[in-house]
């Protein structure tokens, strides 16, 4: 089950080189992660399995409450209590000199760990969807993005301000060398999550996990910070794994796009794919329900039938069968579906195109 | 549109949302404080003392201002179900006690004579009283017949009931709490609101004169005012004063409650729902009393709560400084003026009694107070 | 900041004029006059008043004045350090009053670093190991701390400490120490019997500065920015101590204003029950005596404390969030 998604993708008479290894910085395969609350357990994320190719653009979309910032969070391994990673694993890939792969598995990291530490913020980094509450609000800029360089450079304090007005430089923050002693109070929102991305970038990561970083913003000021951040992504040579419930975003900055709805990948594809030839039920629901310019300006948009449910009911089957279109019944609604490979390596969960069961859902 | 129909609407918005998966909150906040176990414990343990101190005369052998001179700081009364044979019964016996002169300090010391049982009965007559104002009675709970008293918790300097004073004192320290919650609610509701409300320079004198309250430390404000209290008389009972210190004990404590309640209400003043009533043509007080105190009530129940812990601490204080409660009136913290000396405590540790009761009362309002809070509270983890 | 400083001093003076009218309301307050009442007291002493003696002192607190002109008798010795006369000790009450608000000064200020400084400590560990088992019981000390009245407390210690150990409470200084000039020696006999005021106060204000302090960092703890923190790679108890507590303070130090006037509260009860020195029990003794211008003197200087508490608490927010700004 673990590493289905790749084993399929490749021939049968591939090399033993991970072929996965080259093309994606990390996987995730078949995640549970749980919060143990007062009102009971919330399947935040209830088999979560994808992969995020290197060097490029990873949108992930889905309505509020399917697992999205989770997922990211899982990533970091930085779930907090009373959540918790159940099962599955996350794979870091690293490329190192001469071609020589490693892999870490983050998964098997403590949350605490030294080695998770040494990879948070450095290898891997993340911003977060609130600009105005993700900086310290009792320390400057400066100092903040020094912590970074300090922590995984090794460099004084002197240096690391020198290097943290570069970097701020390098995102387009006006007068940097001035904003370096700034509080986050005196910023305006743009300006913070440009402060926001010049963290995550400080020690050139090799993934950047952006959960939602525009969503606060204005239509402007989300169009520089795009900008900002698809200019320094080609740059550095870094993936992006970024996070929305914009498809308008997602068309814009993805490569490839995975689509989740409460818990679960729904399906994952180029992003032409996904907008052209979607293939998840749900995906076709979501594009039914964003307006189009041009065609047929009289038609109706059609909203998704019903609401989320919450995430403390227990649905039997597909959890999306409820809302579905095409929903067979005493199938959708008996078995989960397990992941289908097409023959153009796309992967999507429905029981429209294989009647493969997800075995321990 | 009138006021009717906007109301309907947004109660059956709310019903749709309760039937697609969201539960209410005021079902949120009962869930969770009758899961919080702490909680059961200071409510129960509240109801029985509320109880025992309601039937206190009753349950008590003694009449509380009853003297025994001849059992001046007597100790408790031993109690044993062992039967003349020796054998374990169902019968509690209590001994007779002997008198004697200690020759070293020459002090009057009480034995039990050991081998001369009394049988402790059940529902004998003994001090008249009155229960809860107005049955009138002899009968007692338990008691023993003929000369000599039943005093589980001993006598005091003046051999009075420990236990009945216990009881009946507990009445005034537990009530104490309760009219000065109610009277900081209706102070703190009132003002808070006025003050957010209308704003403006009612808000600001409103505000100067909280600050210079807040700027004197409670208890020897409290004390001051306590002490410009006239002595007790025939024209200010006992029950004057009584009324008197928890109006004084809430009139710094409505402070806290009104600063809040002013932020509340000037939080709603701005919000959709009494803009919607606004524009409806609601008028001031029904905007207050139909829109914004409903809203503002779990609010108002916490802060209470949490506030008669330091009432019913404040008046045992005040009382025990002999600023409070005075005789003939019992409470808690006068009861404890025995127990200043160090010498008298050491000998008669049953004086002390009063303060175990007092830390119970205490301990089981903040559990209660606690987990309201948290409750109020359901969106937290 | 120094104009904010400045401008919060002319706040404070003017609180401090309501605050005088306030005491002398709780002077005037007693029913009957406070000269009958002294007079009475000077008989019972056996001193024969004579009618000239009453007359000079109807005239110095001029009774026969309406009450604003003897308010204003009252504070325009202030600045002389005149705050009336003392009946039952016959002194003027400045004299009496000094060194006594001094001791408890010290007293709380003592409490109050020490248990803040406990109460930090013990707020972040029960926060940071929410729902384990030492968690658990620091929630029943403080539970239990908060529930026992101070006085009980300092009875119960009182005989304790006597019972067990032999030692004398209800003192400051040594017999031999008492009236030697200042020395080391002198300071560490103080501090080996103030441990036991300090200890009785600071149980509550502890307890009840671990709770507040536990709540405000599981808040902090869910903000983004120590999310931020962690993502960065910095260690965990760095994350805790620097990202997070220093914002859960902020809460605290606006609670110090209210804590404060908990804290002198409860040394004046504490030091009567240990009859120490202090303001305690003469504030006590005079209200019980009704001798108002030493309680009402007293009280003044409770909420003069109490204003200057503010003042640094408030400097101390400044100094901590950088979002205040000094308007």
């Amino acid at each position: 089950m673990t590493d289905q998604v790749s084993v399929q993708e490749t021939d049968a008479g591939q090399q033993v080189e991970q072929p996965s290894a080259q093309g994606n910085i990390v996987e995730v395969r078949d995640l549970h992660t749980y919060f143990y609350t007062d009102l009971g357990v919330a399947r935040a994320l209830n088999g979560v399995t994808y992969n995020i190719p290197r060097e490029k653009v990873l949108g992930i979309v889905g309505e509020s409450g399917c697992g999205k910032s989770v997922t990211a969070l899982s990533i970091m391994n930085l779930v907090q209590p009373p959540g918790k990673i159940v099962s599955g694993e996350v794979v870091l890939h690293r490329v190192g000199a001469k071609g020589a792969n490693t892999e870490v598995v983050l998964t098997d990291l403590g949350r605490h760990s030294t080695q998770m530490r040494r990879i948070r913020g450095n290898e891997i980094a993340m911003i977060f969807q609130e600009p105005m509450t993700s900086l310290n609000p009792v320390y400057t800029i400066g100092d903040q993005i020094s912590e970074a360089f300090i922590l995984h450079q090794g460099v004084n304090k002197d240096e690391a301000r020198r290097r943290s007005i570069l970097i701020l430089d390098r995102v387009g923050m006006p007068y940097a060398d001035t904003v370096v002693d700034q509080y986050p109070h005196q910023l305006s929102g743009g300006m913070r999550q440009r402060a926001m991305i010049a963290l995550g970038l400080s020690c050139a990561p090799s993934l950047l996990i952006a959960d939602e970083p525009t969503t606060a913003l204005d239509v402007t000021t989300e169009a520089q910070i795009l900008d900002v951040m698809r200019g320094l992504q080609s740059d550095i040579g870094m993936s992006i794994m970024f996070i929305t419930h914009d498809l308008g975003v997602i068309a814009q900055m993805a490569d490839e796009v995975v689509v989740m709805y409460l818990g679960r990948v729904a399906e994952q594809a180029p992003v032409d794919s996904i907008f052209y030839d979607p293939l998840h039920p749900y995906t076709r629901a979501l594009l039914r329900s964003i307006p189009h310019v041009g065609e047929g300006t009289k038609e109706r948009l059609k909203p998704i039938r019903g609401v989320v449910p919450n995430p403390y009911s227990n649905i039997s089957g597909c959890p999306f069968h409820p809302r579905c279109d095409e929903f067979m019944p005493d199938v959708c609604d008996v078995n989960v579906p397990g992941i289908t490979m097409t023959e153009d390596g796309r992967a999507v969960r429905c029981f429209l195109y294989s009647d493969r069961v997800e075995k321990n859902g | 549109m009138t006021d009717i129909t906007v109301e309907k609407i947004a109660a059956e918005a709310g019903e749709e949302i309760s039937t697609v998966g969201e539960i209410p909150q005021s079902k949120l906040i009962w869930m969770r404080f009758s899961r919080n176990k702490l909680a059961l414990v200071g409510g129960v343990g509240l109801i029985i003392m509320y109880i025992i101190v309601a039937l206190g005369p009753f349950i008590a052998s003694n009449h509380f201002r009853n003297q025994n001179q001849d059992y001046l700081y007597g100790p408790p009364t031993p109690v044993t179900f062992r039967g003349a044979d020796g054998r374990l019964g169902l019968r509690p016996y209590t001994y007779e006690y002997i008198t004697r002169l200690d020759q070293e300090s020459f002090k009057f010391v009480f034995d039990f004579d050991r081998d001369t049982r009394l049988p402790l009965e059940f529902f004998v007559r003994g001090d008249e009283y009155e229960l809860l104002g107005f049955i009138e009675s002899n009968v007692h709970l338990v008691g023993v017949q003929g000369e000599q008293r039943f005093y589980p918790l001993g006598t005091d300097a003046l051999g009075r009931d420990v236990f009945a004073r216990l009881l009946v004192g507990g009445q005034v320290s537990l009530t104490v709490g309760l009219v000065g919650v109610a009277l900081t609610i209706i102070l703190g509701s009132v003002m808070g609101t006025i003050s957010g409300y209308f704003g403006g320079a009612v808000d600001d004198v409103m505000q100067r004169v909280i600050e210079l309250i807040l700027s004197f430390p409670t208890v020897p404000l409290w004390a001051a005012l306590a002490a410009a209290l006239p002595p007790i008389s025939r024209s200010f009972t006992a029950i004057h004063r009584f009324f008197l210190i928890t109006v004084i004990l809430s009139l710094v404590n409505w402070t806290g409650l009104a600063r809040q309640l002013r932020g509340k209400v000037m939080g709603y003043a701005e919000s959709d729902f009494v803009m919607a009533a606004l524009a409806v043509g609601a008028s001031d007080a029904r905007i207050i009393f139909v829109h914004m105190m409903p809203n503002a009530s779990s609010h108002i129940i916490v802060v209470a709560a949490l506030a008669i812990p330091g009432m019913i601490l404040g008046e045992t204080a005040l009382s025990f400084l002999g600023l409070g409660i005075l005789p003939p009136a019992v409470s808690w913290g006068s009861m404890l003026t025995q127990a200043q000396a160090v010498p008298v405590v050491i000998e008669h540790p049953w004086l002390m009694t009063p303060g175990i009761a007092v830390v119970l009362a205490v301990l089981f309002y903040s559990f209660l107070g606690d987990a309201l809070r948290d409750a109020a509270d359901p969106y937290s983890i | 900041m120094a104009s904010y400083i400045v401008r919060r001093l002319g706040y404070m003076l003017i609180t401090l004029v309501f605050v005088t009218v306030v005491g002398f309301f709780i002077i005037e307050l007693p029913p009957g006059s406070y000269l009958e009442f002294h007079i009475q007291s000077l008989r019972q002493q056996g001193g024969d008043v004579t009618p000239d003696q009453i007359a000079a002192l109807e005239r110095r607190y001029g009774l026969g004045d309406p009450v604003h002109v003897r308010f204003y008798k009252w504070i325009s010795g202030f600045p002389r350090g005149d705050f009336g006369q003392s009946f039952q000790h016959q002194r003027p009450v400045g004299e009496l009053i000094w060194s006594r608000l001094g001791y408890t000064l010290l007293i709380s200020v003592l409490t109050l670093i020490i248990s803040w400084g406990i109460a930090i400590v013990v707020g972040v560990y029960s926060a940071t190991h929410r729902y384990t088992i030492p968690d658990y019981l620091i929630t029943v000390l403080q539970f239990i701390g908060l529930a026992i009245p101070n006085f009980l407390l300092a009875l119960v210690m009182m005989i304790v400490l006597q019972q067990t150990f032999g030692m004398r409470v209800g003192v400051l200084y040594s017999r031999e120490f008492r009236d030697a000039p200042f020395s080391i020696a002198k300071l560490l006999d103080l501090a080996s019997n103030l441990w036991v005021p300090i200890v009785i106060l600071g149980v509550a204000g502890t307890a009840w500065t671990s709770r507040v302090m536990r709540a405000n960092l599981l808040d902090v703890l869910n903000m983004q920015y120590v999310q931020t923190a962690r993502a960065k790679g910095v260690y965990e108890p760095k994350v805790i101590w620097k990202h997070a507590v220093r914002n859960a303070l902020h809460p605290l130090v606006m609670t110090l204003g209210l804590a404060l006037p908990g804290i002198i509260s409860g040394e004046v009860i504490v030091s009567t029950v240990l009859n120490l020195p202090t303001s305690g029990p003469l504030f006590f003794q005079a209200l019980i005596q009704q001798d108002m211008y030493l309680a009402g003197t007293f009280l003044v200087f409770f909420a003069v404390a109490l204003l200057i508490g503010n003042l640094l608490a408030d400097i101390m927010l400044a100094w901590l969030d950088p979002r205040i700004t000094y308007r």
